[in-house]
């Protein structure tokens, strides 16, 4: 019988914010029965996301960002990220050009290719005075195995 | 985050361990960004050893591209050694091939860099 869990915690968007969400993602991630490196990838990406929030949803406000966590069979885990700063839609931000030169390139734009490698399912809407981003991670590994350091 | 940095002739070694995220890469930062000073054409190249960081996300990444263009307006030289399979591969897709040279083992990257620093450091 399909069956899922659900939880949910909200954040104020300080310096901790970024270390808060990842960490309680990752429990939900171990929980859901993901391997480690699949954890490591939801980390990166929940880790991307909510820098994100705080950079372009948010800009130079306080806000809170609310995080919401679903296992599912599959197993797959679901994650929705909620804010309430102006329209923001990381899923849209156009991808940069990373293969040129380095005098060529800024210091990020990693964000949105790293987010795209390593989602299966992504959807943003505009929900009233909030932005909503909803993730789909399944359990299978989307890079390389799992790190040889302890 | 442990960090170690070396001397081998004209390379200097930078070793951090653990994990670099939002969190940590400023600290990873303050220890890589200083070495850059002075990392010009043969006098001082840069070697980043990667081989015990087992999470590193797109911040680390920023702290390397930092390095990378302090180092280029220098004419300098900076490589990296040793990433775990996951690291390349976050490596991958920032194209952070087109950044910055990367070697399998920091015995690899010294025997390419300077045959001075690879002769000290297969001798230790």
């Amino acid at each position: 019988m399909p069956h899922s869990t659900s939880c949910e915690r909200t954040e104020a968007l300080t310096i901790d914010a970024v270390a808060h969400c990842t960490e309680f993602a990752s429990a939900q991630a171990w929980q859901a029965g993901f391997a480690a490196a699949r954890v490591d990838e939801v980390e990166l990406v929940v880790e991307e996301v909510v820098a994100n929030i705080c950079h372009y949803s948010y800009g130079d406000r306080l806000g809170n960002v609310e995080l919401v966590c679903r296992v599912a069979d599959g197993p797959r885990l679901e994650l929705e990220f909620a804010d309430a700063g102006q329209p923001f839609d990381m899923l849209a931000m156009p991808e940069p050009d990373l293969s040129v030169d380095i005098d060529q390139r800024g210091l990020g734009g990693v964000g949105v290719p790293m987010m795209r490698a390593l989602v299966d399912q992504a959807n943003y809407r505009r929900d009233g005075e909030r932005n909503l981003l909803r993730l789909v991670f399944h359990s299978n590994c989307r890079l390389a195995g799992p790190s040889q350091v302890a | 985050m442990e960090s170690t940095i070396q001397t081998f002739a004209n390379v200097v070694i930078v070793q951090v361990k653990g994990r670099v995220d939002h969190s940590t890469a400023p600290e990873f930062g303050s220890v890589l960004l200083p070495q850059v000073e002075g990392c010009a054409k043969e006098d001082k190249k840069l070697l980043v050893d990667l081989s015990k960081i087992n999470y590193m996300s797109s911040a680390g990444l920023r702290v390397l591209m930092i390095a990378a263009k302090g180092c280029r307006k220098q004419e300098g030289h900076v490589v990296v050694a040793g990433m775990q399979p996951n690291v390349r591969e976050v490596f991958k897709i920032g194209r952070f091939d087109m950044v910055m040279d990367s070697y399998p083992t920091v015995r690899d990257a010294l025997a390419a860099i300077s045959p001075a620093a690879a002769a000290i450091y297969f001798e230790r």
